[in-house]
């Protein structure tokens, strides 16, 4: 087990420069290709010369190999290792801000907002999918099925659009006419948005929309896995012994069952940050997804560079916790 | 004079109906809105909250509340009205000599003297300090010392060191007295100094600017109610410290949003009382909606496309002429912007002093005239297509097509797009002078003074003059204007000035934008500002 996980950190090592190096020569390409980002923050008015030179010096799109088109750049490449993995410095924005700032500033928007969408696909995904597979053919498993290819068959970017313009604003308005409903949920729950003044209860409703996507699959694996599972010889064996419904349902066919359900969620992790990047931007969440969003509009590299390193992160050690969780699920993987 | 109207918001309340005519920066309106409460307002996330730094809107949005300078402007003539300053005179419009008023201060104390401003200023010229509004500093006698220009521009060789750090045009009298040298004479140099770029700044604030930046010392009327809250909020209250006339809510509340789709659906749940913009889309919708509480009013930012005079086929101003005259203006803004804008008629902004209709008198369709032109002028190059250029991924190309397509039917010119390069290196080849064709550019004022609008785009070697336009006459007119006596005595030479753009089309208007904002139920009495838009202090809410 130990030294599995040892090797595992160890593959970190090559994927996550690999990933760094791709980043890197991608928005310096950005750069070569489409102009120094720095002018751009003038529009109209020309910089004088000077002023534009020591803005662009002080933020680090000085080096003259951004203005060869093609050129990989690699002194740079090695400047920013040595500057991120030595001094922990993943460099400034455009408005000279340090990249850990931002990130240190966004991440936990984006942790309450992951939480709630893992928690909302997981808890109703596999209360759905127990419910129409034990039942396959019945009502509820029809309305399972439907409705989560209806999910599915909506990109998210439209999800959000429709759930703000009319849970939030017009569903929202009518409740926030009512006297009776708590402001909690009325102008927290079913803001339009995250709100500052109920910075838990406005992100219920992006988180939902975040986690819709990925709850019809689970709902639908759950569904699958159950139904095989239900079938099996040992189920039979425990119904045979006598054992009580929910022993047998919970115990025995549940437990799994989840297992494919489980290596799903965690996958899921990182599909669920790139959702955040579309739902956090809707919804004014302000995480990691809208700052990765924003900086990609002005062409920040750094922070381009910075927080997808570290998202990166985050899905390697999400994939590496699922499989951990494999072997306790599943007495018969062993990692040697 | 062409002042604008103050939109008033009529207070529907269920017991009276008031309808008052005001006007902010009166003494007049102390009665005229009620103070208390809490302003909630759409803002985007500013780049600084520091007088030398922020220089983009939602910036200035908050340092204009939190900050005070040496003058104000009025909020329907945008004429200029002492603010801080107690006079700015000088004889020459060379040397100005400026008075403060006493017994000002900042928030942690500090008194805002001569020092104040002077510490600011020089802060923000000081090339190595990479401030964005030590652009703004570029007349002061010296700035080329602080600043040094790099002399093969972005080539290989380092910009010398600065030799000086202050500039030499700089100086203080006593603690309430100071003297600012012009590089050359300016009569508008006073309609530039109520620019944020040119408020004061603490010591304090000048000695940890990163500090300051998120705790900001201001002068103004409102102060920060603990730090920026970076992409989530700025919270400003109001501040002991002010002398000055009183804001009139008691907190101001900036909301800060990625997108503009965002604000306006917390507007439409009642979370703002102010959007100070609208989502182009949406426009027509929240005229529809909210009809008596939206406001709108001319702007003064100006969309032109620009003739690259230093390619051939350009030269010939008959060219230039017919390519204006066969272009219908208000058909593009009726079909492509929901009527957005206003046709230009001249080079400044309709909403400034001096400005005048009907300047460019090839402004407006005219095929037989524009054919005739072109014949004239010995017809456009056989089988070369009409290059027309704009930035990518901001939506011109719509309108430029129709541009094309106008001129295509007038002319029988065939035209080409070229709409594939992202605005940083659109604008670096406009830097260059690498335009084929027409270019799309856009002006936006920096001080509310006619000027804004012609030097710096026109004038020969200016900084941001892209057709590399060179007019001898036009330069004397300007100069004649820059060393008039006053501000009024300036506007005939600028006027005869514009005349000759007027004939000569170094660039072809195109249109002024149209100003929406959107408010709340809430609000009492909406103010805009001619020159420094919504405005956030004067604005008052209903008092239950």
């Amino acid at each position: 087990m130990g030294r599995y996980v040892i090797r595992r950190l160890l593959q970190f090592i090559p994927t996550v420069l690999g990933t760094m190096f791709l980043l890197h020569y991608m928005t310096s390409l950005a750069i070569q290709f489409s102009g120094n980002p720095v002018r751009a923050l003038f529009g109209d008015r020309t910089p004088p010369p000077a002023l534009l030179q020591a803005i662009t010096e002080r933020l680090g799109y000085g080096d003259p190999c951004l203005d060869q088109r093609g050129n990989p750049c690699f002194g740079l490449f090695l400047d920013r290792l040595q500057n991120i993995f030595f001094h922990f410095d993943f460099g400034i924005n455009l408005r000279q801000r340090e990249v850990t700032d931002l990130v240190a500033d966004a991440i936990p928007f984006t942790l309450k907002l992951l939480v709630i969408a893992i928690v909302f696909e997981a808890v109703v995904g596999i209360a759905a999918g127990v419910l129409a597979g034990l039942r396959g053919g019945s009502f509820t498993d029809y309305l399972v099925k439907i409705s989560t290819v209806f999910v599915i068959s909506v990109p998210i970017f439209v999800l959000g659009v429709v759930v703000r313009e009319f849970v939030g604003v017009k569903f929202g308005n009518v409740l926030r006419g009512q006297d009776w409903i708590p402001d909690v949920i009325s102008a927290g729950m079913f803001s339009p948005g995250f709100k500052p003044d109920y910075p838990l209860a406005s992100l219920v409703i992006p988180g939902m929309v975040l986690g819709a996507v990925s709850l019809a699959t689970t709902a639908r694996l759950t569904r699958t896995s159950i139904m095989e599972n239900i079938r099996a010889d040992y189920v039979r064996t425990a119904k045979a012994k006598g054992l009580t419904n929910k022993r047998v349902i919970g115990v025995h066919t549940l437990r799994n069952s989840l297992i494919p359900v489980i290596t799903f969620l965690g996958v899921d992790i990182g599909a669920a940050m790139a959702g955040a990047v579309v739902t956090e931007t809707i919804f004014n969440v302000p995480g990691i997804g809208r700052l990765v969003t924003m900086s990609a509009r002005t062409g920040e590299s750094s922070v381009v560079v910075g927080v997808v390193t570290m998202l990166v992160l985050v899905v390697l050690i999400a994939n590496l916790l699922v499989d951990l969780l494999y072997a306790v699920l599943d007495p018969r993987i062993r990692y040697e | 004079m062409r002042g604008k109207f103050l939109k008033v918001a009529v207070a529907a309340t269920a017991t009276a109906m008031l309808a008052t005519a005001c006007s902010s920066g009166g003494d007049d309106n102390e009665s005229a809105g009620q103070t208390g409460g809490t302003l909630r307002v759409y803002n985007a996330e500013p780049a600084f909250l520091t007088p030398s730094g922020g220089d983009d809107e939602p910036s200035l949005y908050v340092i204009r509340q939190l900050y005070r300078g040496l003058v104000k402007y009025n909020a329907e003539t945008s004429a200029v009205e002492m603010d801080l300053a107690e006079s700015v005179e000088s004889d020459d419009q060379k040397l100005w000599t400026i008075k403060l008023k006493s017994g000002y201060t900042f928030d942690n104390g500090e008194p805002v003297n001569a020092d104040a401003f002077l510490r600011s200023w020089n802060y923000a010229a000081y090339g190595p300090n990479a401030q964005n509004n030590g652009y703004f500093m570029k007349r002061i006698a010296g700035k080329a010392d602080v600043a040094p220009a790099d002399p093969d521009g972005e080539g290989p060789k380092k910009a010398p060191e600065p030799t000086a750090e202050t500039m030499s045009g700089l100086k203080k009298v006593d603690d309430l007295t100071f003297t600012v040298e012009l590089d050359a004479p300016f009569s508008g140099f006073p309609t530039t100094i109520g620019y944020p770029g040119f408020f004061p700044m603490a010591q304090a604030c000048v000695d940890d600017i990163a500090k300051c930046n998120e705790t900001p010392i201001g002068n103004g009327p409102y102060k920060i109610d603990g730090s920026w809250q970076h992409n989530v909020a700025i919270n400003l209250v109001r501040s002991d410290s002010w002398k000055g006339e009183p804001g009139k809510p008691d907190r101001i509340e900036y909301r800060i949003f990625a997108d503009i789709d965002a604000g306006y659906a917390a507007f439409q749940a009642g979370e703002l009382d102010v959007l100070y913009t609208l989502p182009p889309a949406r426009y027509k919708e929240a005229k529809a909606q909210y009809g008596d509480r939206m406001y709108e009013s001319p702007g003064d930012s100006f969309t032109y496309v620009g003739m690259p005079l230093y390619q051939d086929a350009f030269k010939d101003k008959r060219i230039r002429q017919a390519l204006s005259l066969s272009i219908d203006r208000q058909s593009i803004i009726d079909a492509v912007f929901d009527g957005r804008f206003t046709p230009a008629t001249g080079y400044v902004a309709p909403t400034f002093e001096g400005a005048r209709e009907g300047v460019c008198k090839y402004c407006a369709k005219d095929v037989e005239k524009a054919k005739q032109l072109l014949a004239e002028a010995g017809g456009w190059p056989a089988g070369e297509k009409l290059i027309l250029w704009a930035n990518a991924g901001a939506g011109h190309d719509l309108w430029l097509q129709a541009v094309g397509d106008q001129i295509k039917e007038a002319l029988g010119i065939d035209y080409e797009l070229k709409v594939n390069l992202q605005f940083a290196e659109y604008l670096e080849t406009a830097d260059q002078k690498k335009f084929t064709g027409g270019f799309r550019l856009g002006w936006g004022p920096d001080y509310p003074f006619m000027e804004t609008f012609l030097y710096p785009l026109y004038g020969t070697g200016a900084g941001s003059n892209n057709s590399g336009y060179t007019n001898p006459e036009f330069d004397a007119l300007m100069k004649e204007g820059d060393s008039a006596d006053s501000i009024q005595a300036a506007i005939p030479s600028y006027q005869k000035a514009e005349d000759i753009l007027g004939e000569d089309l170094p660039v072809i208007p195109m249109w002024f934008n149209k100003v929406g904002a959107v408010y709340s139920e809430n609000v009492d009495q909406f103010v805009w500002n001619a020159v420094s838009d919504a405005d956030y202090g004067a604005i008052s809410l209903k008092q239950n």
